[in-house]
């Protein structure tokens, strides 16, 4: 369902992202990993069509990024770092304008974003004003923004980050219901750097530090010999890790 | 294409369910009123002292419409200066300092659809603004004999005027995430453009007479004279078709700039 093909992403002389590819099939929910600042957010802005690769393309649900942009971006349920959401509507008239952007037929309008609110939890507050609502909320209204459209991939990015352990837990609750087998949206793309999260949710791993792709495994294949994510996460993204890496021996000779 | 309306409507929605649309509208009826109230007496004023001075000659042109009704729409086009640029500054920025901007990117929308949605949003509020000028002159009809032409002719080129300057304050609004430097940039660009006349009558008009024929044609105030006076000329209405298509490319590029960084 998404084939990153050489991502890159320059910056001038700094990669942000550097070459990777990866191929994500239809059921499959992956826990993309990386401190912060790997290029975690870059990698997904690039696939979602909000930023152009430097290099290579990435090809969602069978539509190429460059060659069939609408149809790439229609099938893909997103949701930013920072819920995307106008604090001024409501919540029912701020999912009923994006249905409509994301090209839900008029007649079909109201019941998806009906649906999208159940399986959010937010019929409660269909007419509140989104300005008013809490954080936990809001991020659910940026979830039920997301799926919406029942899109057949979902790519989120960080989605508990800012929130207390109550509504981590729920938005996370949440999140493995939306993904469940059998689910619309069962191809996920999900950014963290808390690895419980990772446990929790998803079945494989993708790693990345400082813009390249140092690990794809599922995630049984990686704690098979006992070794906890915590033990991988800090392996392949310590300063240490990253001193063995080709590129050093430049910076040392120009130093 | 077919996201326009979309985009306009959602736009449109958030103006009115906010107290801005509101506020802007009845602040700019009650300016209407003072301004059309002077007027009136201004020109009554005038009129008695004619009369008393015996003054024929200028008594044969005083008449309603350029010396009441043009003076008033004068006015209102001076007060959409500052108004219009309130009303887009957040056209663009906001989307910006809300995160909704990778929303609009990242959904199955073209950039034409946003920007033709937002200037579309905005030209319908600017044309609630120039019924609500409309009114004026119309209770003139109930107790004088304007002329319908030239009343109308003045009232399309408050329109035009006031969406060229939504054109232009879009893309201030475009360039920046805030909304204060939004509305600082359009006012100065329309502050720029209602002085261009003056300075090229004062300024380059004796030394450079072809620079000073290309400031007046760039003006929005030469062009918009000509429809006060009831002449509608296509060269003037292509003037605003121009202005408003060139701000309109501007502000496609500049929103789409966010991908080439």
């Amino acid at each position: 369902m998404i084939d990153a093909r050489g991502l890159s992403k320059r910056y001038g002389d700094l990669a942000a992202v550097d070459d990777v590819s990866f191929s994500i099939g239809k059921g499959e929910i992956v826990g993309f990993l990386g401190p912060n600042g790997a290029g975690k957010t870059t990698t997904m802005r690039m696939i979602t069509g909000f930023l152009p690769p430097t290099d290579g393309t990435a090809v969602v649900a069978g539509h190429d990024i460059f060659d069939d942009p609408i149809a790439a971006r229609g099938a893909i349920g997103y949701l930013p770092e920072t819920p995307p959401l106008y604090p001024e509507m409501t919540v029912t008239s701020y999912l009923d304008f994006v249905a409509r952007i994301k090209g839900v037929a008029r007649k079909q309008r109201r019941d998806s974003v009906d649906r999208a609110m159940e399986r959010t939890d937010l019929t409660g507050v269909n007419r509140q004003v989104i300005g008013t609502l809490s954080k936990g909320f809001r991020q659910r209204v940026g979830l039920a923004q997301a799926i919406v459209h029942d899109p057949p991939v979902l790519i989120l990015d960080e989605p508990t980050a800012g929130l207390d352990p109550l509504q981590i837990r729920e938005i996370r609750a949440l999140i493995a219901e939306l993904t469940a087998p059998g689910a619309a949206q069962n191809t996920v793309i999900l950014s963290t750097h808390i690895m419980a999260e990772v446990d929790a949710i998803c079945r494989r791993v993708i790693l990345i530090n400082r813009g390249r792709k140092v690990v794809d495994a599922p995630l049984e294949e990686l704690t098979a010999d006992g070794t906890t994510l915590e033990e991988i996460f800090a392996r392949h993204t310590s300063r240490d890790a990253a001193d063995l890496e080709p590129d050093e021996p430049a910076e040392e000779a120009a130093s | 294409m077919k996201q326009i309306g979309s985009i306009a409507g959602r736009e449109l929605r958030s103006m009115f369910v906010s107290p801005i649309a509101y506020g802007v509208m009845s602040l700019f009826s009650i300016l209407a009123g003072v301004f059309f109230i002077l007027d009136v007496a201004w020109f009554n004023e005038m009129l008695m002292r004619m009369q008393q001075y015996q003054a024929f000659d200028e008594l044969a042109q005083w008449n309603l419409n350029d010396s009441l009704i043009g003076e008033f729409y004068g006015s209102m086009s001076v007060v959409l200066m500052f108004l219009i640029p309130g009303i887009t500054m957040g056209l663009y920025a906001s989307e910006k300092s809300n995160g909704t901007e990778e929303l609009l990117l990242t959904s199955p929308l073209t950039i034409w659809d946003i920007v033709l949605g937002k200037f579309l949003a905005g030209a319908v509020f600017v044309t609630l603004l120039t019924l609500l000028v409309g009114m004026f002159p119309g209770l003139l009809f109930a107790y004088g004999d304007p002329e319908v032409g030239k009343t109308m002719s003045g009232l399309l080129g408050i329109l035009l005027v006031g969406w060229t300057y939504v054109a232009i304050g879009g893309f201030a609004s475009s360039i920046t995430r805030n909304q204060i430097i939004a509305f600082l940039v359009s006012f100065v660009v329309l502050l720029t453009l209602l002085l261009l006349p003056a300075v090229a009558d004062f300024g380059v008009a004796g030394s450079a007479p072809a620079v000073a024929e290309v400031l007046r044609y760039l003006s929005a105030a030469i062009h918009f004279e000509q429809l006060l006076k009831g002449l509608v000329d296509t060269a003037d209405l292509a003037y605003f078709a121009v202005m408003i298509g060139v701000f309109l490319l501007l502000t496609k590029a500049s929103v789409e700039s966010v991908r080439w960084r």
